[in-house]
């Protein structure tokens, strides 16, 4: 019942006319984002980021969810109808629903996405809403030895994980650390790597490196490598689904759900395994019905809800481990949690009693933002597939110009500029060479957190590591560590003598 | 491209990365150690993140130098075999220089138009439409200076975000 009281009260802060708007451009933007090729929900938070000196916090948050969503959103139409899709969220989704578009049923495909988009975002945001109250208090027994413990597995599963290549990934998360490493230490106040420059006494905003990483080193990528590619986009048919486009969405919507919801709650980032899962089990599944004879070939539209709805609750409910823990689990929530900290709030299990009238707005803009989404994406997606006309050229010099407004407005300095171009080319070199940018951010943002909480953690157990293994639950979570790090290894050198024999 | 060719560049990014870990060793060194009874100081992730990334690095070469790096994907983009379009990456990159070294003192709105104008010269020529008419850069200043201001604006104004002006009216 205290739960319901406070979501109402959160409904009543979410609901003023002002916050409304902010919801609503922000899904609006965040659809725009989402549809337009080469620039994502995390680079267009992080260049909305200087508004947090000025817009009160609870309204920036609502603003940047909303981009958050509704780049989900956006990002299932781009996939449809063009080949290349809008973020990585959204690659699964390309391979089913482009398929459909190229044999007429574009339409048909943008409404099972949507639809499920919506459906999976309410459940998990209903989930969110009973779960994340319970797992703050429970989190409130977590001491600084837990808290590293789960930084760590946020590291690992980030780097060592996700992406194809373990050294790579690896690489990248202590590029990211090293980064976080340059300004004042938290705790002694120790001037590190600042090479006598004052401007980095503060640090390296992570604006820049996400906006120089994504913005500038898409541009850069672009004008370098991909002049010649020609987009085919495929025709727009009516938005409608007829009853047997419902009876077969449905149950993949709901089983999208189930196998998203978990991955976002654990600090297992990112929503590539998760829509990877719900398109194997659509074809799995799709062996004894109908659905068999399209999966690859005229494109089968469980394919398209399963993986969007997997992709919308994982996105959904990866705000569990960020505002109850303060562990971001994907570039966007890391730049959230970047946002909260320029407001001075720390994430974890005390913003539930600290900042509780923000948490319960930011949660009830969840339920408005998805009814807004649906709205926006079913009847409005002809507007923004007009998005999609505009030349290459003036596409990326006009993210150039937004990049350049993001970072300098957050510190007046041209000498961020110069910064900025550099990690653009760095950004284009580790695309070329197939790093993964994600362990950068959250190394980044996680590394001088979890440094401080590794110091604390020594300084409680007099300084021998011991503290690690004595405490119960930081000794489950070593072991959660090595089983992710260790685990998948084995099932491979198993399946390679499986196959041997 | 073969692995053959693959594997110089790959070597140099993996001796890039070798090159970055031995730095942070070099700037660990002046940085005290002042444990407390911690027993980890300000140098502890320094020394860290110094040696995992040689450790990194040499591994990077080493897979460089016996087949490349491994399960890596094709590059992306259709300019595999042609190689790169640098003309237009130096367009691009002059866009993103000349705007960090004039944005205080032409202010945002010229500064962005500018870095927008030869952007574009840059993305142009990258699609093949080599050349430079008159006609089209006027169309680029207009559509450069369309995007720059009412960003500006919305900054200044909106926002009262401090962005660099010309005149200090806040609206060039």
């Amino acid at each position: 019942m205290d739960i319901f009281n406070q979501l109402m009260q959160g409904f009543a802060t979410a609901a003023t006319p002002v916050n409304l708007l902010w919801c609503f451009v922000g899904c609006a933007l965040g659809t725009a984002v989402g549809v337009l090729p080469g620039i994502g929900p995390a680079v267009a938070v992080a260049m909305l980021l200087p508004i947090t000196v000025k817009v009160e916090a609870t309204a920036s948050m609502i603003f940047f969810a909303g981009i958050y969503y509704g780049a989900m959103y956006g990002g299932s139409t781009t996939s449809i109808l063009l080949n290349t899709p809008g973020e990585t969220a959204s690659m699964v989704t390309a391979m089913e629903g482009n398929k459909m578009a190229k044999s007429g049923r574009a339409g048909a495909a943008l409404a099972t996405a949507a639809v499920g988009s919506f459906v999976a975002g309410t459940i998990a945001t209903v989930l969110v809403t009973l779960f994340a109250p319970v797992v703050a208090e429970q989190a409130v027994k977590l001491g600084p030895p837990e808290y590293f413990m789960l930084m760590l597995l946020a590291f690992t599963t980030v780097s060592a994980v996700l992406g194809k290549s373990t050294l790579r990934g690896m690489t990248a998360l202590f590029i990211g650390l090293a980064a976080g490493l340059v300004g004042l230490d938290q705790i002694s106040a120790q001037a590190r790597y600042t090479g006598g420059i004052p401007e980095l006494l503060d640090g390296i905003e992570i604006v820049l490196v996400a906006v120089g990483l994504f913005a500038v080193a898409e541009a850069l990528h672009a004008v370098l490598y991909e002049g010649k590619v020609l987009d085919e986009q495929n025709r727009l048919s009516k938005v409608h689904m007829t009853g047997r486009d419902w009876k077969r969405s449905w149950p993949a919507w709901l089983r999208g759900t189930a196998i998203g919801v978990p991955f976002g709650c654990i600090p297992a980032g990112g929503t590539e395994i998760p829509t990877f899962l719900s398109y194997a089990a659509e074809k799995k599944l799709a062996r004894d019905s109908d659905a068999k004879g399209e999966f690859g070939t005229t494109g089968a539209i469980e394919g398209v809800a399963g993986p969007e709805a997997a992709n919308n609750a994982t996105v959904t409910a990866a705000m569990i481990p960020l505002l109850t823990l303060g562990i971001p689990t994907s570039n966007t929530t890391a730049i959230l949690l970047g946002a909260f900290q320029n407001y001075g709030i720390q994430p974890g299990p005390q913003l539930f009693t600290t900042s509780s009238s923000l948490v319960w707005a930011l949660i009830a803009s969840l339920y408005i933002g998805n009814v807004m989404l649906l709205v926006l994406n079913l009847p409005m997606v002809g507007l923004w597939v007009k998005l999609l006309k505009i030349p290459k050229p003036y596409l990326y010099a006009g993210i150039l110009i937004f990049a350049t407004v993001g970072v300098y407005g957050m510190r007046q300095s041209a000498f961020d500029l110069f910064l900025l171009y550099a990690i653009g080319v760095l950004g284009v070199v580790m695309r070329r060479f197939d790093f993964p940018t994600a362990p950068v951010i959250v190394g980044m943002i996680l590394g001088p957190l979890a440094e401080a909480q590794l110091r604390n953690a020594m300084s409680i157990g007099e300084g021998s590591a011991i503290i690690f293994v004595q405490r119960p639950v930081s000794l489950v979570l070593i072991a959660v560590v090595v089983a992710v790090l260790v685990l998948p290894r084995l099932s491979r050198v198993w399946t390679a003598r499986q196959a041997r024999a | 491209m073969t692995q053959q060719n693959a594997s110089n560049p790959q070597t140099l990014i993996g001796a890039g990365v070798l090159l970055i870990g031995l730095g942070l060793a070099a700037g660990a060194v002046s940085i005290p150690s002042a444990a407390g009874y911690g027993g980890v100081g300000p140098n502890f992730l320094p020394w860290l993140v110094a040696v995992s990334l040689v450790a990194c690095g040499g591994f990077m070469v080493w897979e460089a130098r016996t087949g490349g790096f491994r399960e890596m994907d094709a590059p992306t983009g259709a300019a595999g075999a042609s190689g790169a379009y640098w003309p237009g990456f130096v367009w691009v990159s002059a866009g993103l220089l000349a705007n960090a070294a004039l944005i205080t003192t032409i202010g945002f709105i010229l500064s962005c138009t500018l870095c927008f104008v030869l952007a574009v010269q840059g993305l142009r020529g990258a699609e093949g439409k080599v050349g430079i008419r008159p006609a089209l850069l006027m169309k680029d200043t207009v559509i450069g200076i369309a995007i720059a201001a009412p960003v500006y604006w919305m900054f200044t104004q909106f926002l009262a975000i401090n962005l660099p002006g010309l005149t200090s009216t806040g609206w060039l």
